[in-house]
């Protein structure tokens, strides 16, 4: 029983990015800014990053998606911490 | 000198194949042993966790790791964790592990954990069935990060788990999910045995450095906060004279588990 009511668009896709076996993203933080969705945060591939904008036009079609997410860095550390 | 190399929140799956091990190469020049902190895998998959073992596998310096909740999506935690002890990781599940590097021993105890919630701010074992199984899986696996940390008889002591001891390390997080997001009975577990360093994931707009009540430096390695594929952290022994006897060519593993189904 999914309602459409637009006031609880922004918590129905943090659920779908949660759940979708395509996205299955916790961490990935949706804003809701009249029929705008930011999405922020960061994810392991190029690919994941396309799906969350998939998903999120999907179920909320008539809303401008900005993609902001970024794919995590996996460079090598330049330092450590010393601790003692 | 023990250098502990950490990450956690790797996620891999089919789709990020290999994306590691470039930056694994040279890992022995950093590290003299490799901590991995849970949701090694997307959806918890045995294919994602193929995907894994692989970054993983025949690594000069041993590889220790817990499971997330990620991968335990698929409800097959038990065959993820067989998967990978055949490619040589160790998983630790409230159990420990001493591993001899070199003359330097550290043991790590590892759990996944859980939410709950922290000191003053928590759920209670009270109601609801649902919300006493909720908080008990918490005292649960506290208790055995407890028991898993005192069987390590060597003086370098290392907490790992999946969830979050403390709230420093969240700090970048939404206030209102930090119950989902760990338990103070973890560390009230690792404030009991003592430990070097405790080192977590999960987080992943949370915050590296935290510190447990007793003092214990805390460290969340969820990959999005460290942005690069892992950290080092170089632990001083308090008996260390100076002498850095830790080569770069890491250890032998010798298992000493206390399992603790
Ligand atoms: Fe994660
Ligand atoms: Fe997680």
């Amino acid at each position: 029983m999914s309602s459409r009511t637009p006031q609880y668009a922004a918590a129905r896709l943090t659920q779908a990015l949660a759940e979708d076996p395509r996205t299955a993203e916790l961490g990935v933080r949706v804003q809701l800014r009249g029929d705008h969705v930011y999405l922020v945060g960061e994810v392991a591939s190029e690919e994941r990053r396309q799906h969350l904008t998939e998903v999120v036009r999907e179920l909320e079609p008539e809303l401008t998606v900005h993609n902001e997410v970024g794919v995590v860095e996996c460079r090598e550390p330049s330092t450590a911490e010393e601790l003692d | 000198m023990i250098r502990i190399a950490a990450v956690g929140d790797v996620h891999l799956g089919e789709d990020a194949r290999g994306r590691l091990r470039p930056a694994l190469e040279h890992l022995p020049d950093h590290a003299d042993l490799l901590l991995l902190a849970g949701d090694l895998t997307k959806h918890g998959t045995l294919a994602e966790a193929r995907v894994v073992a692989e970054e993983f596998a025949g690594l000069p310096v041993p590889v220790v790791a817990v499971l997330g909740n990620h991968d335990h999506h698929a409800d097959v935690p038990e065959q993820i964790a067989a998967l990978l002890t055949d490619h040589g990781i160790h998983v630790l599940e409230g159990e420990s592990t001493v591993l001899r590097l070199d003359g330097a021993a550290v043991g790590v105890a590892g759990v996944k954990g859980f939410g709950g919630g922290f000191a003053g701010k928590c759920g209670s074992a009270f109601g609801e069935p649902e919300m006493k199984s909720f908080v008990r899986h918490t005292e649960k696996v506290a208790a055995r990060l407890a028991d898993a940390l005192h069987a390590i008889d060597v003086p370098v002591r290392v907490a790992l788990t999946h969830y979050s001891p403390v709230t420093d390390t969240l700090r970048g997080e939404p206030l209102e999910i930090y119950p989902f997001l760990g338990s103070y009975l973890l560390a009230e577990a690792i404030d009991d045995a003592g430990a070097a360093l405790a080192v977590h994931g999960h987080a992943h707009f949370g915050t590296e450095h935290g510190t447990t009540p007793g003092g214990v430096r805390v460290r969340n390695v969820a990959q999005p906060v460290i942005r690069c594929a892992y950290k080092v952290y170089n632990l001083h022994g308090p008996d260390e004279r100076g002498d850095q006897s830790a080569s770069a060519t890491g250890g032998q593993a010798s298992p000493h588990s206390t399992s603790r189904a």
